[in-house]
């Protein structure tokens, strides 16, 4: 056998050691029955949290050959039933989608997640138009002609995503689940006569369980409970502003039809809106917008709402501002001021006809970055570790990119008899995403804040610089094959 | 012969260590001596840095940032025999283990069966012992004893001898090398392998561990090298194949590139760190 071969089959080879520890663990709780009912379960991994960047970390762990022996359990709040059975008639979309770039996606290929999720709810995108609502300063993205028709992103139903992973853990098996409990508390463990477990995070769960994490992993959000245990901050601001979400029909599906879909962003001095494709005639909608005028928006009836979003990407800032002073008819006002409105119809979405019953929703926008993805024994991933502005479509991907390093970095550990839990096994996670996530959070607040502005100097400027990008060939491929995530790594 | 009292970091004895220290080395490795092969100033240096052994941002660092190339090292020796290694059960023994770091981590192994570990200093063997309490999952696995080889019975047979014996980061600290490994090997099973590494003897290393890494950056503590004892790759062969018994040398010159961590780098045994793997014949 050639010997490159033969290493690499015993490095799959070479797996963790903790059935043994676990083994132990029950022995002992064996021997004590009476007495100490309440000996915690020892697990190699622990992620709170039952969302993408959780559950694909667990079926990332259970698919691996190098990580497969690793004992893991998830504890999620919510009934990961409901998640599981996720199914919708095909005119329904849930408002919450997020765009998957295709390094996401052949990421989630690769754990075997990817073909449970339902396709015919996947939306894969080729073109994008970008344009400035001040100046009407407009960037095209569309591939040349060589690469027509290559996908930029895929949108996808977050539910449609999570409920394809717990498939695929379903699938993979042996994950311990503790879902419908909450964390009640993370405190340390005890040194007794079998061993040393001060610095081993325990999970107590509310229903009185407790679980001990060689590596608990926070996949728990934006509030963390397992960043504040670990006693890592977290920097950032609050925009002052909502995303707004809908699910909307169309028209028709896209001037270029099923097979050529194109993701719309505009940006006004309240926010960018975006409107990017699902299958079919459907649209979903991501507005951000200050909060007042964002309860103004999810106040309206269905007629005037349409013709809001509608105006959005067709009138003025100025017209805008009014109509959002009104309570209602905004409808007959959108028909008649986008009669004296000139726009080129072939660069902005279709008309929007419908939009789904109770499919209208707010979130606040945040940026959050926390001082560090990784402590003893903690590693954070996803929104527990970063935030950021969804104009680019990033946040689900960021925390792909956490969990594809994080694998990784583990696996390299256990093949190296490395403790998977101790900081120096989990330092090159940090390093690798640490910088990286920083960039991007960066990138789309300074853009965020570039389009705020709504009069004065940096609006020709900025609208220059659209153009210029819009100008320049090359320049404008880079910015798209960052945005799906094909091209060369910035750091 | 006494050792010439060498302070290699002393610019005054530079000339006086170029001119005898290739010479005093090779007398050494042919020397014969009956008293142990630990060297008592080298413990009492050791017991000294126990207790930052396991900080990993303390001056065991390089250590820790080796380690796993141990392991990769190994992979390369087993694969590079005709016959397939066995994949579980493996009997690792690992001399002058220190704090433990590469002991705990064959111990995790899933194709490790048992690993002891040996040291002669009481100070760092305490320290392991009580690192190796942090984690449960080594209790059945792993065994410290402290002791020189010398304290250790000769096996009588192959089922008390070891797949892999490990001697890592300590020939550079014994007086006499080459009796020590001829105290070593009748530990390796036939068909094991005996694994090392160590520190050529070259201007280059003497100024990267000597000046560099304990002088000028600190990252190594003061006092931890004698470059005199430093053994070159064609030593240690040389002394393996002109005994019987034993085949298939490999080597791995590694080099430490500050930000990026320990790195193979094919030739460099003939400069600076490198592992050195030997396997004994059925």
């Amino acid at each position: 056998m050639n010997p490159m071969a033969q290493a690499l089959r015993s490095r799959q080879l070479g797996v963790y050691v903790c059935t043994a520890c676990s083994r132990q663990l029950r022995r002992q709780r064996r021997s004590y029955a009476a007495t100490a009912a309440k000996t915690p379960d020892i697990y190699d991994v622990v992620c709170i949290g039952g969302g993408p960047a959780g559950l694909s970390l667990l079926a990332a762990l259970r698919s691996s050959p190098a990580t497969s022996n690793l004992k893991v359990a998830l504890i999620e709040s919510q009934d990961l039933s409901k998640t599981r059975d996720f199914t919708l008639p095909k005119t329904e979309f849930s408002n919450r989608c997020s765009s998957l770039t295709p390094s996401s996606v052949s990421f989630l290929d690769s754990i075997g997640a990817w073909k449970l999720v339902k396709q015919e709810r996947v939306q894969p995108y080729q073109e994008m138009q970008v344009w400035d609502g001040v100046s009407g300063a407009r960037i095209e993205f569309d591939w040349p002609a060589e690469g027509k028709g290559k996908t930029i992103a895929f949108m996808n139903e977050n539910l449609n995503l999570t409920s394809g992973l717990l498939k695929r853990v379903e699938e993979l098996g042996d994950v311990e689940v503790f879902d419908k409990q909450r964390v009640a508390d993370i405190g340390l463990g005890e040194e007794t006569e079998e061993g040393d477990l001060r610095g081993w995070p325990i999970v107590k769960l509310d229903g009185g369980r407790e679980v001990v994490a060689r590596l608990l992993v926070g996949a728990d959000g934006v509030n963390s409970p397992v960043r504040q245990f670990a006693g890592i901050g977290s920097k950032g601001w609050d925009y002052g502003r909502y995303g707004v979400v809908a699910t909307l029909e169309l028209e028709g599906s896209g001037w270029g039809g099923e097979d050529l879909k194109t993701a719309y962003q505009r940006f006004l001095p309240t926010g960018p809106v975006a409107m990017l494709p699902m299958p079919g005639n459907y649209s979903t909608l991501v507005w951000s917008t200050t909060p007042e005028l964002a309860a103004v928006l999810k106040s309206l009836s269905p007629k005037d709402f349409i013709a809001m979003v509608n105006a959005a990407f067709r009138l003025s800032p100025t017209d805008l501002a009014f109509l959002h002073t009104q309570t209602e008819g905004q409808a007959d006002e959108v028909a008649w001021r986008t009669q004296h409105t000139d726009f080129d119809a072939s660069r902005i979405p279709q008309q929007v006809i419908g939009v789904q019953e109770g499919s209208v929703a707010s979130f606040p926008l945040k940026l959050r970055h926390a001082d560090t993805y990784i402590g003893e024994r903690v590693a954070l991933v996803g929104d527990a570790a970063h935030t950021i502005h969804p104009l680019a479509g990033q946040g689900l991907n960021q925390g792909q990119g956490d969990v594809e390093s994080l694998v990784k970095t583990i696996e390299y550990a256990v093949t190296h008899g490395q403790d998977i839990g101790v900081q120096m096994s989990l330092e090159s996670y940090n390093a690798e995403r640490y910088a990286a996530n920083n960039m991007m959070l960066g990138v789309c607040d300074k853009i965020h804040k570039l389009y705020a502005v709504e009069s004065g100097p940096l609006v020709p400027l900025r609208s220059l610089g659209l153009r210029a990008v819009n100008a320049l060939g090359p320049l404008k491929q880079f910015f798209m094959s960052q945005a799906s995530g094909t091209g060369a790594k910035i750091l | 012969m006494t050792p010439v009292p060498l302070r290699a970091t002393s610019i005054r004895n530079l000339n006086l260590l170029l001119k005898t220290a290739p010479r005093f080395v090779q007398n050494q490795f042919r020397q014969q001596s009956t008293t142990s092969s630990v060297n008592p100033e080298e413990v009492s240096h050791f017991n000294a840095l126990a207790s930052t052994w396991w900080d990993p941002h303390g001056s065991s660092r390089l250590l820790h940032l080796m380690n796993p190339l141990r392991h990769d090292f190994i992979r390369t020796c087993h694969a590079s025999q005709p016959d397939a290694p066995p994949t579980t059960g493996l009997k690792y023994l690992d001399i002058g283990c220190g704090g433990g770091i590469f002991a705990e981590s064959a111990a995790r192994l899933h194709s490790a069966g048992s690993v002891t570990a040996i040291d002669p200093s009481p100070e760092v063997l305490a320290i392991a012992k009580g690192h190796a309490r942090k984690d449960p999952g080594l209790k059945d696995k792993l065994t410290y004893r402290n002791t020189s080889i010398e304290g250790l019975p000769i096996p009588t047979s192959p089922a008390e001898q070891y797949d892999i014996v490990s001697i890592f980061e300590v020939v550079e600290h014994i007086t006499h090398p080459a009796e020590f490994l001829d105290k070593c090997t009748p530990f390796v099973k036939p068909g094991g392998w005996i694994v090392m590494s160590t520190i050529a003897r070259t201007w280059m290393s003497w100024l990267t561990t000597k000046v560099v890494a304990e002088d000028l950056v600190g990252i190594v503590p003061r006092g931890t090298h004698d470059w005199e004892k430093y053994i070159n790759e064609e030593e240690l062969r040389g002394h393996f194949l002109r005994e019987r018994g034993w085949n298939s040398p490999r080597v791995m010159g590694v080099v430490y590139v500050p930000g990026l961590g320990w790195k193979e780098v094919s030739g460099s045994e003939r400069v600076g760190n490198y592992f050195f793997g030997i396997r004994k014949d059925f």
